[in-house]
């Protein structure tokens, strides 16, 4: 049955958004599609509804709260701290479910305290749930991007390598392949002899004078996206990329990393064992991380009910720390989810670094939920 | 039950798939003038021919409006979502070969491969203040090989209809994706293809529409068996 109305426990949901020092927001249904297919990819494209108008701009039907919310806060330049809320439909063509669907969440935007905000909208979630779904266990899964960058980066990895493990955080058989890939290194070939030898004298503005001649010759020029310079810039760290492996102890490390999959109360040890183990510097990682424990026991999370998995990531550049998802204990439906997205809105065009947490609540599938409790 | 093949309605395409029908004892003709859309099998009466362009061949698979066509896999696999459980290809017809390719600048010096891309469009951002743009018609093709296949998503694809190989140069997009037989196109343009940049090796198909009343059907087991036998 498509949704025609909004679910009953909708006015409960804005209660308890007030309650927790909200401002609740409306946005446009119908919005430019740019931005959204900017942050999220092409790969989006295929599942919102896409239109025209008259000029040819692309407008899509809202498929999200967070960037048209983040945006609205751009325009209205009203300053941070700021709570947003919403609730509305949303559109998305999805395997399972109805392509058009409610969506409620939290934009918890500017608090300079990370521990404290990301704790603070895990317990947003969290208490919006237990008010609508009375009695049912809920369980939390986190992850947590920076720890993994903090790992990749102690593993002494060259910058452009702990890049690409960071782009794949998230992607278990990419990674998995980039993980294999480390184990041997792999030589740079398809280079011209006289680009071999400029390259060998490192004689850097021979090179770029080379690239900027050939893009002359061929008329590329004129509308190159790419300069001379970040060409050769980039080819210079791709010899080192090339070159670069891990040994096998470190590879254990990455991996053993990797599979950890532990319940909050034990994961500060955890967590400083693998160190110890390990070998590696973390202790910075290490100390953002346990701030954050103490910050879901201090906002009241029972940290028996949230699980760390250190694997758990998106891969979404704008993601930066935390993520999590809420299901209900026993199912696999995904009824919040949310994290912090500290780059989008320097990416949607903020003049100041705005850091922001939020998440969003699947109010179909807690419906569904709700059906099944009865 | 009359069995509908949709074969292209001209050029090198409906020369070569009428070369095979005849050679698989099938004679095709137009009904009415040479130029009529609608055709038959010469002594055949449950079969019916409809003269398509390569593109509407692709789609009325999908629909399951006809039950054969001939076309490239290209563009089956660029037209139909999901579409290895909508048709079938019942046989590879050995003409209209072409390679569905990712290219980039000659001069790009520092791409060789996927991850290479990766790479660049990762930063691409931070340094031009856009994503990487891919000119392409084959929108779904180019998905499903950066997002799904190499775990690219930060690009923006920019519709080209034709003359794409151009759209480097003139600064319409970064790279392209698009077909190639020869490869000739693209070396004139200073475009070159990635070591893992073949998306897919295409020819001309004998394609099947999936319909339950196929199974068990006398016709649409001895036109398989006929194109197959002459291959």
């Amino acid at each position: 049955m498509p949704l025609t109305d909004m679910p009953d426990f909708a006015a409960a949901i804005l209660e308890e958004f007030a309650a927790r020092g909200t401002t609740r927001v409306d946005t446009p249904v119908i919005q430019p599609a740019a931005p959204f297919l900017d942050m999220a990819g092409e790969d989006l494209r295929r599942r919102i509804f896409l239109t025209e108008n008259e000029r040819g701009a692309s407008l899509c039907l809202r498929p999200e709260f967070t960037i048209p919310v983040c945006l609205r806060h751009i325009e209205t330049a009203t300053g941070t701290p700021k709570r947003y809320a919403y609730l509305g439909q949303v559109f998305r063509q999805r395997r399972e479910g109805e392509s058009e669907f409610y969506q409620a969440g939290i934009e918890d935007l500017g608090d300079r305290n990370a521990a404290s905000a990301d704790a603070r909208v895990v317990v947003d979630a969290l208490s919006c749930l237990t008010k609508i779904l009375p009695g049912r266990g809920l369980a939390v899964t986190i992850g947590d991007q920076a720890v993994f960058e903090a790992v990749v980066a102690a593993l002494g990895l060259p910058a452009g390598w702990q890049k690409r493990l960071v782009r794949a955080f998230g992607q278990t058989d990419l990674l998995e392949a980039m993980i294999a890939r480390l184990a041997r290194p792999q030589p740079v070939t398809g280079l011209s002899p006289a680009v071999e030898a400029l390259l060998e004298a490192g004689d850097e503005a021979a090179l770029v004078a080379h690239v900027e001649a050939e893009m002359e010759r061929t008329g590329y020029l004129t509308n190159a996206s790419r300069s001379p310079a970040e060409i050769v810039r980039r080819l210079k760290e791709k010899r080192l990329l090339a070159g670069a492996s891990l040994d096998t102890a470190k590879l254990d490390a990455l991996k053993e990393f990797l599979s950890i999959n532990v319940s909050l109360r034990y994961a500060p040890g955890v967590l400083a064992d693998f160190a110890r183990s390990a070998g590696l510097p973390l202790e910075q990682a290490i100390a953002g991380f346990d701030a954050r424990v103490a910050a879901f026991a201090n906002a009241g999370a029972s940290l028996a009910d949230i699980t760390w998995r250190a694997a758990f990531g998106r891969p979404l550049d704008y993601y930066t720390g935390l993520v999590f998802e809420i299901t209900a204990r026993g199912d696999h439906d995904v009824l919040a989810g949310g994290g912090r997205y500290d780059r989008m809105l320097t990416l949607l065009g903020a003049k100041d670094h705005i850091p922001a947490v939020g998440f969003a609540l699947w109010l179909d599938r807690i419906e569904k939920a709700r059906e099944t409790s009865r | 039950m009359t069995i509908t093949i949709g074969l292209p309605s001209k050029g090198r395409m409906k020369d070569d798939a009428s070369a095979i029908f005849a050679r698989a004892g099938m004679l095709i003709s137009a009904i009415g003038n040479e130029r009529s859309y609608r055709g038959r099998i010469e002594g055949v009466d449950d079969v019916e021919i409809a003269f398509l362009s390569a593109s509407e061949i692709s789609r009325e698979i999908g629909n399951g409006t006809v039950d054969f066509g001939v076309t490239g896999e290209d563009l089956i696999r660029e037209e139909l979502s999901d579409a290895d459980r909508r048709m079938e290809i019942s046989a590879r017809l050995g003409f209209g070969h072409a390679d569905v390719v990712v290219a980039v600048p000659d001069i790009w010096l520092d791409v060789e491969s996927m991850a290479d891309l990766g790479d660049v469009a990762a930063d691409f951002r931070a340094r031009h203040g856009r994503r990487l743009a891919i000119a392409t018609k084959y929108w779904r093709l180019t998905q499903q090989h950066f997002s799904a296949q190499h775990g690219i998503q930060l690009y923006r694809i920019v519709e080209s209809l034709g003359a794409t190989e151009g759209a480097p140069a003139a600064g319409q997009a970064d790279i392209i994706v698009d077909i190639t037989s020869t490869g000739s196109t693209l070396v004139a343009n200073h475009l070159k293809v990635l070591s893992d940049g073949v998306i897919l090796r295409s020819e001309a198909c004998l394609v099947r529409a999936k319909k339950p009343e196929h199974e068990g059907n006398a016709t649409v087991a001895r036109i398989v068996e006929a194109v197959r036998g002459v291959l």
